[in-house]
């Protein structure tokens, strides 16, 4: 199957660039492994121009349905590889292959995990990451809460809706969230308690969470008996594919973009959470910018290279592919 | 016609994904909302050891998560 580009993504991100993408009449595919990306998960969405407040989920439908109405098409599945062929590319998701003349990196970042001894074997017994799925499961418990960020926030926020109780364990000395969320935070009064300069030492259970160890006591104890524990620590850009392209990172291991999303490899552009543009400011209205400033890029260099991709390289590939 | 139920929450998008599915390909399911229902909270915990949602039963298969592929075997959804 040919396309003009193949956005690998269906974040923010890869929903900006199909957009544009869909307008400037390129053959465009979008792959997507986990629909809506971090936005799905994210809640209710309240910065996003244009939309007062909207569910995360909600705002990447709509976006995913504006796109599709352009003609863009979507398959859901991993782009589990991809190799260049001169000006030709080659993704494969599932048991099919895609070339395209040129590809969007919107792969987003995956979740931090904490790295205890544990936490693998009790995660959805306990440990989540996901609080907009999980968190109304604990109704009526005690949870705690794992990290200072804007995303900690609102996600205790949204559990301390359903939770009896929510400890929020910060290990720098100030939560650094949104003013507005912290605002939001503060008016929910003791059912939310804070911890500054606390980290979480241990977690202790067998079939289920019991317990977390903490760095420094609280209330003069090191164990805190919690139901669950949530942990919101922010994300690592998921660059594989970027790195089998031979994509440059930069000291961080995000994508190295210049201000038109062009990565050091022609025609692979990248967009969202996995590159290194506006720093660690990693929102809708950023990652949706930079899609649409990739598929533009995408199309300028389309106009340049023609139809090199078709003449040259997918004979090439193809016969590669066949040996 | 086999019997088709969910374990969700209101603010999962993955659930909410499973259910637009059955939607889609005209699949009657049950809905059982664990962040009110606290019996069914407790039952799909009994039945799935563990506290992550969504839950989806396709008569006695149980899947934890939105396994598309899964669910189109186990349905026959092409």
């Amino acid at each position: 199957m040919q396309y003009d580009l193949v956005i690998i993504g269906s974040g923010a991100a890869g929903l900006g660039a199909a957009l544009y993408s869909g307008r400037y009449r390129l053959r465009t595919l979008v792959l997507g492994k986990e629909f809506g990306g971090e936005t799905a998960k994210a809640g209710t969405i309240e910065n996003y121009p244009g939309t007062p407040a909207i569910d995360g989920y909600e705002l990447m439908s709509v976006m995913k349905k504006q796109a599709g109405a352009l003609g863009v098409e979507f398959v859901s599945a991993e782009a589990t590889r991809v190799s260049r062929q001169a000006h030709c590319f080659e993704v494969h998701a599932s048991d099919a292959a895609y070339q395209a003349h040129a590809i969007i990196l919107a792969t987003g970042a995956e979740r931090r995990r904490l790295g205890l001894p544990n936490e693998k074997e009790l995660t959805g017994r306990g440990v989540h990451y996901c609080v907009t799925c999980d968190g109304p499961v604990y109704g009526g418990k005690k949870i705690a809460m794992v990290g200072g960020g804007d995303a900690s926030v609102k996600g205790a926020i949204l559990a301390a809706e359903y939770v009896d109780k929510l400890f929020l364990i910060v290990r720098g000395k100030d939560v650094t969230a949104e003013p507005i969320n912290l605002e939001k935070m503060k008016a929910l009064g003791d059912k939310i308690e804070v911890l500054l300069g606390t980290e979480v030492a241990e977690i202790v259970g067998k079939d289920k969470l019991e317990k977390v160890v903490l760095s420094r006591p609280f209330k003069g104890s090191h164990e805190l008996v919690v139901d669950g524990l949530f942990v919101e620590i922010g994300a690592m850009p998921n660059v594989e594919l970027a790195t089998v392209l031979g994509v440059g990172l930069d000291e961080r291991g995000h994508i190295k973009v210049d201000n038109m999303m062009r990565t050091n490899i022609d025609g692979v552009f990248a967009a969202g959470d996995a590159v290194n543009h506006f720093g660690a400011f990693k929102q809708d209205i950023t990652a949706a910018a930079m899609g649409a400033v990739a598929a533009t890029s995408a199309y300028n260099d389309r106009k340049v290279h023609g139809e090199l991709c078709e003449m040259h390289a997918v004979p090439a590939l193809n016969k590669i592919l066949s040996v | 016609m086999k019997n088709v139920s969910i374990y969700s929450t209101p603010t999962c998008h993955f659930c909410q994904a499973a259910k637009e599915f059955f939607k889609e390909h005209n699949i009657e399911f049950t809905n059982h909302d664990v962040s009110t229902d606290a019996a069914k909270r407790d039952e799909m915990i009994q039945k799935s050891g563990q506290m992550g949602v969504p839950v989806i039963f396709v008569d006695d298969e149980m899947i934890v998560g939105f396994d598309e592929a899964k669910l189109k075997s186990l349905l026959g959804v092409v």
